[in-house]
Order: structure tokens, then sequence, then C-alpha cells
């Protein structure tokens, strides 16, 4: 039923992994990914149908290790393509070793070899780029495709994806059409900078990714940063919350509680407290204005020790 | 249907299968009803989508729907809606608030109709007109046909004419007149490459192409340069009761610019934030102000400039699209907030903004000074301050989104009263009409030299 038609090996091989959501969540959750019903619903219909899942959220909430999570799950490679303004075929899709070529050409010249155009445009002289190693990936589970912060990337380079997105398959003049054997599972992830084109999102399933509830960070927590004490997971939790509660401009995401985590048990620290907090208040809040909102409404009361 | 969901093992796979078609189609339709995007390809996802998921509890069922049919976090409160309605009771998930205004899902409007009945002002009766009910909507239309094309002394009339004082057909008129405006942005350079002769970088693959013409030797170097594309460009307007008059034109103008720049982002504000891009993306410019009033329910209630900054520097600005664009600030700075928040989030967006225009026909009058708090506090950071309190003063408005910035790198300090009775009271950054835009110099590093950008063809 769906364009992205796959091969009976690939698809058996996902069908085993994957049997059903439970079994999906709990392979996620033994690399260290928790997952709530939602994601996990998204990614094992997003494996299974298969459709490309885009994942959109605050920063820090874990969308790109979804994809990383989901890569270790499959056991296969994760091929990221971190978009910026201004990327093109050329640094996603292929390009041709032009140095190369013209060695080649160099050589044809010196010696007996007789060198056709078409020898020129083959494989041999292809590089391969993150999206085109995605679709070559010789499986036998298909690779997982990061396309991360394609909201940074012009709205040209999304009607480029269409392709990629809908049928697995990409166009290179020289080569002709390339179709995947083995259909990369693909994720995208965008900040929303802007409106992604609807063409994108019809061919898309979506996902919110949340700030987590407080134990599902502090199980989240406590899985990143081993050894770290369950009251210190608890308090940093509960002062995250706060400060995503209060008024500031970049509220923390899961990421930084656990860099913050991280942090404190390099110093030692196993009880959190207003001094502690002073000294390691950068590596959670990264704005100045921050700091000084949370330093105004008292470390203290951020801690949870009292007024 | 829910007590077999929840009997959970002796559910069947057979029993789902009967109950599938008429479940999707009926779920699919009302979605399609409440204005989600629902087309028969993602129905049949959804279809699809319940085979592999057996949706033994409402919970996994929500999910499954949501994934396949929400495509966007801000259609989530009408998904929820239609789900709830069809299949009971609200759980204990409601912590998805949508954070931006739901655009897709508001329900057409009837409140503005009475709203503006009662507005004492002069311009209400073709607010009515303009805004409410389907009728009012013919009205408009015909109206618009019988009209003439503007004789040049109309024309000019209405050139000068403040915006407050216009008339309903006036209003028409003006629109039409409007819509020949385009606004450009100034420019800057992109990461993305075009071919051109005289670029900087040399282009390896259209190299390699031409030299097979020539034996293999690379006699002609083809090369690319870097793209020039226009900056981004934002409108904040302010819709609160002071601003009414000049909002609707103002709208109006916005939807023009929606329409000729690319990369315009549309919002409107009074207590609080409301994107209008997506609304004013329509043919219809009357429509689309339509539209914009169902979508702003603070229609002319009052201002939270500062509140309203703070919205879009969380929301939007932040993420990026503040980020090298040129905002344009439509307020008369009546702030009934703090306007030091005002001045805090002012100070935010400069540091991201490429440019700030502030736009307040309150400049154009007589004796005028800036006395409203928010207006204070804002002015240290907006780098041009112009009335364009009508058509004619528009030409203010488009110089000054038009202008580059480093022709003017301070920005006009505040006079701490300033009581000349110009149109402009003060300096405000706006250059020589045209003098920048056009202008293929100064896309070099430093101006003066010969800028290698530049060229070609």
């Amino acid at each position: 039923m769906s364009p992205r038609e796959v091969t009976g090996e690939a698809a058996g091989e996902v069908r085993h992994l994957v049997p059903d959501v439970e079994t999906l969540a709990r392979r996620l959750s033994d690399v260290d990914y928790l997952v709530d019903e939602g994601l996990a619903t998204s990614m094992f219909l997003s494996l299974r149908l298969p459709q490309p899942l885009l994942l959109e959220g605050e920063a820090g909430v874990g969308k790109t290790e979804a994809a990383k999570a989901l890569a270790q799950v499959l056991d296969t490679p994760l091929i990221r393509l971190q978009c910026y303004e201004g990327i093109d075929a050329a640094e996603a899709l292929y390009e041709w070793n032009y140095p190369r070529q013209l060695l080649s050409i160099r050589l044809a010249d010196a010696g007996p070899t007789k060198l056709e155009e078409a020898d020129l445009f083959g494989p041999d002289y292809l590089i391969r780029r993150p999206l085109l190693r995605a679709l070559e990936h010789p499986g036998p589970r298909p690779a997982v495709l990061l396309i991360d912060e394609i909201d940074r990337a012009d709205d040209d380079f999304e009607a480029f994806l269409l392709e990629l997105l809908a049928e697995a398959s990409v166009t290179i003049p020289e080569l002709g059409t390339v179709r995947a054997t083995h259909p990369p599972a693909i994720v995208l992830t965008s900040n929303r900078t802007r409106d992604l084109h609807d063409a994108v999102k019809r061919r898309c399933l979506y996902q919110w990714i949340d700030y987590p509830t407080r134990q599902r960070e502090v199980e989240i927590v406590r899985r990143r940063v081993k050894g770290a004490s369950e009251t210190l997971a608890v308090q940093v939790a509960d002062a995250v919350a706060r400060m995503r509660d209060s008024d500031i401009q970049k509220p923390p995401g899961i990421a930084e509680a656990i860099d913050w985590v991280a942090a404190l048990g390099l110093l030692g620290v196993e009880q959190l407290d207003a001094e502690a907090v002073e000294l390691t208040l950068g590596s959670v809040l990264k704005y100045s204005e921050d700091q000084d909102v949370v330093r105004a409404a008292s470390l203290e009361q951020l801690v949870g020790s009292g007024e | 249907m829910s007590d077999a969901h929840r009997t959970g093992e002796t559910f069947t796979v057979r029993t789902l299968e009967l109950d599938l078609p008429a479940l999707v189609g009926a779920l699919s339709r009302r979605l399609h009803e409440s204005g989600l995007p629902v087309t028969p390809e993602r129905a049949a996802h959804f279809a699809q989508a319940l085979t592999l998921v057996k949706p033994i509890t409402r919970r996994r069922l929500y999910w499954t729907a949501r994934a396949v049919f929400v495509s966007d976090s801000a259609q989530v409160p009408a998904f929820d809606a239609v789900f709830f309605s069809v299949f009971g009771r609200r759980s204990e998930r409601d912590e998805f608030e949508p954070e931006d205004v739901r655009t897709v899902a508001s329900p057409p409007d009837e409140r503005p109709c009475s709203e503006h009945r009662t507005s004492p002002r002069a311009g209400e009766q073709e607010l009515g007109a303009g805004l409410s009910s389907s009728q009012g909507d013919q009205d408009d239309e015909r109206r618009e046909v019988e009209i003439p094309v503007a004789m040049a002394s109309d024309e000019e009339r209405l050139r000068r004419k403040s915006f407050d004082a216009l008339e309903a057909d006036e209003l028409a008129q003006l629109y039409r007149l409007m819509s020949r405006i385009e606004l450009a942005t100034p420019v800057r350079r992109t990461r993305r490459r075009k071919r051109g002769r005289r670029g900087e970088h040399v282009d390896l693959r259209a190299t390699l192409r031409t030299s097979l013409r020539t034996a293999g030797d690379p006699i002609r170097l083809a090369r690319r340069r870097r793209r020039i594309v226009p900056r981004r460009l934002v409108l904040l307007c302010d819709i609160s009761g002071s601003m009414e008059p000049y909002a609707r034109a103002y709208l109006q103008f916005l939807t023009c610019a929606a329409g000729s720049a690319q990369s315009a982002e549309v919002f409107v504000f009074a207590t609080r934030l409301t994107r209008l891009t997506r609304a004013l993306h329509s043919r219809h410019p009357e429509r689309a102000i339509q539209r914009a009033a169902a979508t702003a329910p603070d229609w002319s209630s009052g201002t939270r400039i500062g509140d309203a900054l703070k919205a879009f520097n969380d929301r939007h600005g932040r993420r990026g699209m503040a980020r090298g664009a040129v905002i344009v600030i439509l307020s008369d700075g009546w702030e009934r907030g703090d306007p030091e928040l005002v001045g805090r989030e002012m100070d935010r967006l400069a540091r991201l903004a490429h440019r700030i225009v502030w736009v307040n026909p309150r400049v154009s009058a007589s004796g005028f000074s800036v006395q409203a708090g928010g207006m204070v506090a804002a002015l240290p950071h907006v780098d041009a301050l112009v009335s364009g309190h009508s058509l004619e003063a528009l030409g203010e408005v488009i110089d000054a989104i038009g202008a580059e910035s480093w022709e003017s790198p301070e920005a006009p300090s505040p006079p701490p009263s300033a009581d000349d009775d110009d149109e402009e009271p003060w300096p405000s950054a706006t250059p020589v009409p045209g003098s920048s835009v056009a202008m293929p110099s100064g896309y070099g590093p430093s101006r003066g030299n010969t800028t290698p950008g530049w060229g070609g063809r």
C-alpha cells in the first residue's frame, strides 16, 4: 500500500525485531532511550509502515537521540545529514571525484587505454554523500538516516528531498535513478525556525516531543550518567522543572539536565544545595539573563530547601 | 466498542477488521471537517497503521491516530477535540498545550461583527462590512466592482489622507493602490552558490565538463559565486483599540508584503501574539483580513507590547526567525504592562535582528513627543522610527525597510522631549530613497574596494 515498498527480506528482519510497540519500547529502553507511548507508537509505525518520521520539540528533548537509539536497536549504521543553509545536492547526495577524473584523462592520453565519457561518470568516480550512502546500504536491516535540523536548510532543499522521502530513491542525471534495495528508516528533526512545506509533512509521520515527566527524567538522567545517585537525580529533575516553569528565555532540556548531573558528579556533589548550583549553573543555563532570573528567585528555593 | 477494547486478550483481530473501514472513514471525515488536512492517502495510512498496531487501549488508538493525522503541533487541540468527542472522555493527558495559536481549526467567526458595531469609531461601517458576515463579504465585493478606476486627483488626495480618516470606498481604493507596492528588504549573501563568470570559487564540475570540449585541457575555469537573497521580513502589528484604524490599513499592507516578499512573516498582537502568515496567504486580501480578525481574538482590546515581544522572541525569534531579519513593528507604543519589559525584549530582539523599523502613526501629529512608556523604552533599540500614517508616508516605511544598516550604524538616540512639530521630530535612520537596494556596491567585505562578488551576469 505504501509507495516505499520493502523487499521481503528487509521487512522480515524489521518485523522480527519489532513485532509490536511494547517490544520496540523495551528495546529502546535497553539502549537507554526511554520513550513514552506516543513516541513509541510513532517510531513503531515509522519502521513498519514504513514512513519517514518528523520529530519536533524544544531543543534538548532528545530528537537526535531518538534516531541514534533507533540505529542501535536495529543494529545498523546511523547515517547523519546535518542540514545548514545552502546545503545542496553536491553535499547531501553525491559529487563527482573531479581530481580522479582528470587523472584518468591524463592516464588515458599517455597510455594505450581508451577512455569513454561514460567511464568517467561511473560508480568509480562517484563520491557518495550521506543520502546516497543510506540508499545504498546493503542490508539486511535498513540503515537509519537522520536528516537533522531540516529547518536550517533552505526550502528548495526540502523539495529536493521529496523523492527520497516518498519513494526511497533519488535520480542522478548521469546514472539514472538509484532505488534503495533496503529503504532506510528516515528520521527528520526540526526546531521550527520556519514552517516546513506541507509536501514534506504529508509524506511523514509527525511527533512532537515534550519535556518528560519528572519520574521519567530522573530515570533518563540516571541511565545516562553512570553512578549518579538517586537523590541527586531527583533534586536535579526538580530544579530543572522549576526552571522550566520560571520566566527564562531558554528552558533547559533533558540534555542540560544530564550535563548538569555529570558536572555535579565530577565535583563530587552528592546533595544539591545553593552553593553547588552557583558553581555549576553554567552547565544548565546558557544565558546570563536566565542565570540572573534564577538567582533573583533565590537558589535555595530552586533546590527546594526552604525560602 | 470500548468494552471490547478493555477485555484485551479476548479482543480479536476479526472484530477490528469488521470495524475498520467505518471507523477510519468516520474519524477521517470528522477530522477533515474540523480543519485538519486529512487526505484519502492519510486515511489509508491510518487503516494500515491500525492493522500493525493493535489498538487494545484507547490510549494506543489515540497515539496511532495522532501520529498519522497530525502534522503540526498546532493541530493537536483540534485533533484532541475530535478524538475525544468520538471516543469518549478526555483522559489524564492535557499537558500537550499547543504553543502556537491554532490557525488551522478556528471556526468561522461571527464575533467581530457585534464587537465592532459597539465601537464608537468613525471607521466602524467599513469595519463591519470588511470583516464579519458572509453578507458583508458579498457587499464588499460588489462595491469593489462598481467603483471606477481612481482618477489621478482622487489618488492624490488619498495619498495624503490619514488612514484613520478613510471612508469605506476610499479604503477599497486604497487597497488597490497598495497592491502595487512591493517591499524589498536588504540583501544578504547565502552559502548557496550559482554560476558567475567572475565568482570567487572555481566550479570543478563545470570546468571539467567544458574541458572535455578542449581535449581534456581545462582552458577555461568555470566559476561560481555566492547567491544573494533578500533578508526575511517580519512584521509585528499592533491591533489594539488605539491602533485599529491603522491596523486595518496595515494588514492590507502586510498582505501585499506577504505576497511580494518571499519570506515575510506576519504577526498581530494586542494582549497576545497571533501568527498570521498563513492566514494572509490567499489571493483575496479582504478575506485574509477577515480571517485575521477571526484568528486574533483580541482585536481592539488593550495593548501588552512587552508580553507580545517576549512571546515572539521566545517562540519564534530565538529559534531563528528574527536572526538577520528586518523587523517592522507597527504600534503607538502605549504599553499597558511594564515598559521595562518592552525595553528588555527590544534589546533581545535587536541583538537577533538585522534591523528594526518602528512605525508609529502618532509621529506625524503636530506636537508629538515620545511619551508613551513603551515607546521610550523601545527607542534605543530601534534603527528607524517613521510615521507611515498615510499612503504617501508609506514611502518612508518602504525606504526604512530597504535601507542597509551600515549606512546608519548608530541608532537614533531618544531626545528627552522632542518638541519640534515636524513630520519627523528627530533624525530617523532613513537614507535617501532607493539608495542602497538597487546598488550593487557594498557586498564586498569592505566598501570602496572592488567587490569580487558582484559582476558577471
